[in-house]
C-alpha cells in the first residue's frame, strides 16, 4: 500500500482519477484489516460464528465502513492519523455486526419485558457483621425506591443495560432508536438515582464500600 | 453475554448492585454522547500512543468509557490495532484470514 500523509489521503479520495482509485483500493484494505482484526479479537465471545460467516461479516462491515467514511470525509479534522480515523469506522461496524450475530437468537422482548426486582438483602453468603448487613438492607430499599421513581423507559433501560447486560446498540436496534437516545435515558436514570440516594442521606461512595465482595 | 435461554432474567447479585453503584458514583452532570465519543476516539487513541496525556485535552472521554461498554469495547480494539500499526506490527489481511 502506498504511504500517504493525511493531506494525501484527502486529496486522493476527493478527486476523481487514477489516484482516487488507488486510494480507494488501499483504504478498503485498511478497513478490511480492521474488520478482520476486530472479529478475530472478539472471537472468544463469538465462538459460534464459523470461518466463512466471519469472513462475510468482515466484508459487509468493510463495505458499510467505507460508505460511512466517504460520507463523512469532509468532517475529517486531522486531529489523528487518517488511518486511525478510518479504522474507527471499521471497528465500529464490525463490533456492531458481531453483537448482532451474538444476540440474534435472544428474545429481547422477554429480557426487557420482565420486571426489575431487587432482593431485600444481597446474596453475599460470607460472614459479614450485622451492622453492615443492616446497612445493605437499608440501602437496597433506598435503591429500590429510587428505581421505582424513574420513568418506565428509564427503568427498562437501566435493567437491560446494567442488570441484563444487553449491549446498548442491540437495545437501540430492538427499540428502533439510536445509541445516543438510550445513553441519555440511562444518564437521566443514573442522575435520578444519585439524587434520590443523596436525599435519603446516603453517600454513594460509602455504599460502594459496603457492597464490595468480601470488603 | 446473552442469556443462554429466553427464560428467567439474570438474578440481581451483589456484584450487580456494586456495578450499579459504581455507575451512579461516576455519573457527571454533563456527559459525552456516544456520537461525541466516536468523533474523539481516533484523536484520543493517537495521543495515547504518542505518549501524550489525552485526558488533559479530552477530559470527558474516559468518563464516558466508564459508563458505556460498547464505546469502551471500540476504544480497546482501536487502541490495540493502532498501536500495532504504529509499531509496524499490524497483521495483514492474509494473516488475519489464516487465523480465523
Amino acid at each position: 500500500m502506498t504511504p500517504r500523509s493525511n493531506a494525501d489521503w484527502i486529496r486522493a479520495l476527493s478527486e476523481p482519477g487514477a489516484d482516487q482509485a488507488a486510494a480507494l483500493a488501499d483504504l478498503r484494505t485498511y478497513l478490511l484489516r480492521a474488520a478482520l482484526f476486530t472479529l478475530h479479537r472478539h472471537r472468544g465471545s463469538s465462538h459460534h460464528i464459523g470461518r466463512s460467516q466471519t469472513e462475510q461479516i468482515a466484508e459487509e462491515s468493510t463495505q458499510e465502513a467505507l460508505v460511512s467514511l466517504l460520507q463523512h470525509l469532509k468532517d475529517f479534522r486531522g486531529d489523528s492519523l487518517f488511518t486511525t480515523w478510518a479504522y474507527t469506522f471499521a471497528v465500529h461496524s464490525a463490533l456492531m455486526a458481531a453483537r448482532r450475530e451474538r444476540w440474534k437468537d435472544v428474545s429481547l422482548d422477554t429480557v426487557v419485558g420482565s420486571p426489575l426486582t431487587l432482593p431485600a438483602s444481597t446474596d453475599d453468603r460470607r460472614a459479614i457483621d450485622p451492622q453492615r448487613r443492616a446497612l445493605q438492607v437499608e440501602a437496597l430499599a433506598a435503591i429500590s425506591e429510587g428505581i421505582a421513581r424513574l420513568t418506565v423507559k428509564q427503568r427498562q433501560v437501566l435493567k437491560a443495560l446494567v442488570f441484563d447486560e444487553v449491549p446498548l446498540d442491540e437495545l437501540a436496534r430492538h427499540w428502533s432508536t439510536n445509541r445516543n437516545a438510550l445513553y441519555k435515558l440511562l444518564h437521566d436514570a443514573r442522575r435520578g438515582l444519585r439524587a434520590h440516594l443523596r436525599a435519603q442521606g446516603f453517600d454513594v461512595q460509602e455504599l460502594l464500600g459496603q457492597f464490595g465482595a468480601g470488603r | 453475554m446473552p442469556p443462554s435461554t429466553n427464560g428467567p432474567e439474570h438474578p440481581v447479585t451483589s456484584s450487580k448492585i456494586e456495578r450499579l453503584l459504581q455507575l451512579v458514583h461516576r455519573t457527571a452532570d454533563e456527559e459525552l454522547s456516544c456520537t461525541e465519543c466516536f468523533d474523539l476516539l481516533p484523536q484520543y487513541v493517537d495521543l495515547e500512543i504518542a505518549g501524550e496525556a489525552p485526558d488533559a485535552k479530552l477530559p470527558l472521554f474516559t468518563q464516558h468509557l466508564a459508563q458505556c461498554g460498547v464505546c469502551r469495547e471500540e476504544y480497546e480494539t482501536l487502541r490495540e490495532l493502532a498501536r500495532l500499526d504504529a509499531e509496524g506490527r499490524a497483521p495483514s489481511v492474509d494473516d488475519l484470514r489464516r487465523s480465523l
